[in-house]
């Protein structure tokens, strides 16, 4: 089901309260 | 989200594709992180090579407050923006997908910069001009032909070699942030072209988590890591807000969905839930759901990947200090914190 569904998945993570990480 | 119940279309309901989206994270990373670690492994030779997204940063690109994406959805075409932006002279940022590059380059725009996160070993290429473009790599991903909903080879030899072409000749003057996630084949053509490349981690996971992938890659080649937002799009945005520092922000061209004239069989992942539902054409329905448009008074549907790249969106855009307008004039995303408006409303308001 998993190899079905991940290919479903999104292009990129994304990854909730982030913006960026500068240092 | 259903419309009025007058509504002709709005009979999917996607009973699948809500069930999916508590997933969608996990289905992400079970994708692509693989793909991910190992094209920044591959790539490892060109980090060295070309700037930052700090040196973006610092470069303060585009005048005033505002700034425009132009992402590649079905708008792009039905609803142009950019005739609109040449027209009205705006010289703020203009922060493309590199699927929409060749579509500002055919009408002579230059994007102030051009984003590229998607690990994809075949696809992502094509939208930089494929030298290496053969009947085979054509034959092995119809991708372009459904996007297109033109079943010939010849109009993607054409395509191919027109972007070809438009890449030689303006390709040195576009500044791209480029993901260390994209794959060999795309870093290796955009240094081919000469774009001047500013190089970021994609965020894999919460770097603020014990044992955090994107922590460790941080520590291992010291660049800026960015929230994607899920695609290219998301990440647009975010180089536009949080990057290039602008306080409003329009995206155009951002529909996260399909017209609801569209075949299933263009939608992008649809060989992908037929194959979820064990080819049963009666279920693929499940897979996605119709979404009544107020603004426009008109029916989008969208699935699984794109309704997760929508919440994203609306959740990155709630948290953020900056203004979001929607200026796409389609599509599926809008919400309290994502303003419904026209590209000449928001240049209107635009500072320079």
């Amino acid at each position: 089901e998993m190899e079905a569904k991940k290919r479903l998945g999104g292009s990129i993570a994304f990854v909730s309260k982030k913006k960026v990480m500068w240092d | 989200m259903t419309g009025p119940a007058s509504q002709p279309a709005g009979q999917r309901d996607g009973r699948l594709l809500l069930k999916l989206q508590q997933e969608m994270s996990a289905m992400t990373e079970a994708r692509t992180q693989d793909m991910c670690l190992e094209n920044i492994a591959q790539n490892a030779p060109y980090l060295k090579q070309g700037r930052t997204l700090r040196d973006l940063h610092e470069l303060g690109l585009g005048a005033g407050d505002s700034g425009v994406v132009i992402a590649a959805g079905p708008s792009l075409r039905r609803r142009d923006p950019v005739p609109v932006l040449k027209q009205s002279g705006f010289n703020g940022a203009i922060v493309c997908t590199e699927s929409a590059i060749s579509h500002c380059l055919r009408q002579g725009l230059i994007p102030t910069v051009a984003v590229s996160v998607d690990p994809h070993p075949l696809r992502i290429v094509r939208w930089f001009g494929d030298p290496d473009l053969d009947q085979a790599r054509m034959k092995a991903d119809d991708y372009f032909r459904r996007q297109e909903q033109d079943p010939s080879f010849a109009d993607e030899v054409t395509k191919n070699n027109e972007l070809l072409a438009m890449m030689a000749e303006h390709g040195k003057d576009i500044r791209i942030a480029l993901g260390t996630t994209a794959s060999p084949d795309v870093v290796k053509r955009v240094h081919e072209i000469g774009m001047q490349v500013f190089w970021f981690n994609p965020m894999l996971d919460d770097p603020d988590t014990p044992g955090s992938v994107t922590m460790e890659l941080h520590r291992q080649n010291g660049l800026p890591c960015m929230n994607a937002g899920g695609n290219v799009g998301g990440a647009c945005w975010m180089v536009a807000h949080a990057v290039l520092d602008k306080s409003r922000v329009a995206v155009t061209g951002m529909d996260f969905g399909y017209y609801a004239d569209t075949p299933l069989l263009n939608t992008q992942y649809y060989y992908e839930a037929r194959d979820l539902v064990g080819g049963d054409e009666s279920r693929i329905s499940e897979l996605y759901i119709d979404i009544y448009n107020p603004h426009t008074d008109e029916w989008y549907y969208t699935d699984p990947a794109y309704y997760w790249y929508r919440s994203a969106f609306i959740e990155m855009a709630a948290d953020a200090d900056c203004r979001t307008y929607n200026c796409s004039g389609g599509g599926t995303l809008f919400s309290d914190h994502v303003q419904w408006a026209s590209l000449e409303e928001f240049l209107d308001g635009a500072t320079t």
